[in-house]
């Protein structure tokens, strides 16, 4: 069995005050692609926002690749290889698609290696070789979750991170972007995806994990946990319009 | 195309900045054409500094701090060059102390904490009398020493800081553009955006920040040490003033925040129209242009003058368009 490339151990965190995970563990292997899903306010965001240290860890360890990041803040652990790709997407608007590529690949890390990731990204989404000299403002919803998790990848990340990538697609840009993630994953890119879109990250998780109220409670490969009568419970009797539609 | 219209006005403005001494200007006209290109120059830096997200009102502590510094190495037998440099340097330093020291603030906060620095170096020079002079301040400030392979007068007409202003002014522009075109300028867009996701990107914010701050300190602090030389007079109310803070904000906006040349042109525009044309016949309302000028930018032109003229690259215009995380 291949060592984990991410280990989250009885992590502890939330904000301020509150509580958000309970003694969260999970792990994430090299090459895998692994999907987080649970109801809202399950601790999904904040789980990913705690691996990249944005929000600190009150107990337990995250280890990448074997060492402490866990403590470390946001821009040493991106510099060891964790990118996130935030909800909402959080560009630099008034910069062009050009300059946010370029901000992506910020890292030593992914110096000289600029050229090959951007024939990668342009073949994946070639709008954004069109649009390269726009402002990132003036893209389009779905142009604009294109170019953040373009900017992701420019960084080579080890592990990439999705905080709910399909968040207020059109369903025709959402399977356009699972076709991107799919080839992503086949380059050997290691990916840990949160979202309400289950049914979605499901088909394309190696595996999966089941987060509730702080706890994952199931985790297992992603289309068998699709037929898991707990994750059927815990997200369709909520969701009227079944798993695959998103609820917030 | 365009680039030839550039190639063009950049001559004729290099001729225009050339000719004044050349042409037996008056003694005192001189000293006000570089007194506004002194302002060009630390309008620039200003833009500099805001082009990294940092909002100041306190440039005046940059400017006097290279003024008393320069003024004091001078007073103690340096040649009034190195003199200048070594204030540009204490200017550095001081920007980049206060830089750190208000790393946590932004906007609002951070304006009332640069304001406040300037005016705590207002009071120590006000108070320190054994080094300051005090309110008093220092006088007999050397000139500028003539070169003796320049066939100018640099002694009694004011040719030699006349030419290192407009040296200065070019510099601050150079070193602007430099930033604009490479990784720093990228880094200081991302630390303006938005810091968080900055540090996401791998980009740490506060080196960045540092040395916006040091990089706009000393190009303000290299100008208040040749103005120290030029007036040859230091005192805490004249270079720790507000007007050395203000002015220099005023300009920037009203050129266009963040353009390369708007600030050094909207300096020596409000700078001449109010020294030239008012000062003489309405000495009263001498500064009325830097107000209007304010309350055109605030009410008609929030991009500044730059954005009526074509420019090689639109200027950035904020928050459009991107969802921000809704968290």
């Amino acid at each position: 069995m291949t060592r984990a490339l991410l280990e989250v151990e009885g992590v502890e965190a939330g904000y301020d005050d509150v509580r958000v995970l309970h003694a969260c563990s999970l792990e994430v292997r090299a090459g895998e692609f692994v999907a987080l899903v649970g109801p809202n306010g399950a601790g999904k965001s904040t789980l990913l926002k705690t691996i990249t240290g944005l929000l600190p860890v009150s107990a337990g360890a995250i280890r990448l690749d074997g060492e402490r990041i866990d403590g470390l803040p946001p821009y040493a652990i991106a510099a060891r290889g964790v990118a996130l790709i935030p909800e909402g997407r959080r560009l630099f608007a008034p910069l062009t698609v050009r300059e946010n590529l370029e901000l992506g690949a910020f890292l030593p890390r992914a110096h000289g290696q600029e050229e090959e990731t951007l024939r990668l990204i342009f073949r994946l989404f070639p709008v954004l070789q069109e649009k390269a000299l726009a402002p990132a403002g003036v893209l389009s919803g779905g142009e604009q979750q294109m170019l953040a998790l373009a900017r992701g990848l420019m960084a080579r990340p080890r592990l990439l991170c999705l905080d709910d990538p399909f968040l207020g697609l059109a369903r025709l840009v959402t399977n356009r972007f699972c076709q991107a993630i799919r080839e992503i994953t086949a380059e050997g890119m290691t990916i840990l995806a949160a979202g309400q879109h289950v049914r979605r990250l499901l088909r394309l998780a190696h595996r999966a994990y089941l987060l509730e109220e702080g706890h994952v409670v199931l985790s297992g490969p992603g289309t068998g946990l699709l037929q898991d009568e707990r994750l059927r419970r815990s997200l369709i009797e909520l969701i009227p319009g079944g798993v695959d539609q998103p609820t917030g | 195309m365009r680039y030839r219209a550039w190639i063009g006005i950049s001559l004729v403005a290099g001729v225009l900045l050339v000719l004044p001494p050349l042409t037996g200007f008056h003694p005192y006209y001189l000293y006000l054409v570089s007194t506004a290109l002194l302002f060009g120059t630390v309008a620039t830096s200003w833009n500099l500094l805001a082009y990294a997200g940092q909002i100041s009102f306190g440039h005046a502590a940059f400017f006097g701090l290279g003024g008393y510094g320069a003024a004091l190495a001078s007073l103690a037998g340096l040649s009034p060059w190195l003199a200048i440099a070594l204030g540009g340097g204490i200017g550095a330093v001081g920007a980049a102390g206060i830089g750190l020291a208000s790393a946590r603030l932004r906007g609002a906060y951070l304006a009332l904490a640069t304001l406040a620095y300037a005016e705590i170096w207002r009071g120590i020079a006000h108070n320190w009398t054994a080094v300051s002079g005090g309110g008093a301040g220092l006088i007999g400030i050397p000139p500028l020493p003539t070169l003796a392979w320049l066939p100018l007068d640099f002694t009694r007409g004011r040719a030699g800081s006349y030419y290192l202003s407009v040296a200065f002014l070019l510099v601050a522009i150079a070193v602007f553009a430099g930033v604009l075109h490479s990784r720093l300028g990228l880094a200081f867009a991302a630390v303006r955006e938005e810091e968080e996701r900055a540090g996401l990107l791998g980009v740490h914010p506060l080196p960045w920040k540092i040395l916006a701050f040091a990089l706009s300190g000393f190009f303000s602090a290299l100008a208040g040490g040749l103005y120290v030389h030029m007036v040859r007079v230091v005192e805490p109310d004249l270079i720790f003033s507000r007007y050395f803070s203000i002015l220099p904000l005023v300009m920037a906006t009203f050129g266009g925040l963040h353009t390369l040349l708007g600030p050094a042109m909207a300096a020596l525009g409000l700078y001449l129209v109010s020294e030239l044309l008012l000062h003489p016949y309405v000495p009263a309302f001498h500064q009325l242009p830097y107000a209007l000028a304010l309350i055109v930018v605030v009410l008609y032109l929030p991009g500044g003058l730059a954005t009526l003229l074509p420019s090689p690259r639109p200027s950035p215009q904020r928050g459009e368009g991107t969802q921000h995380g809704a968290t």
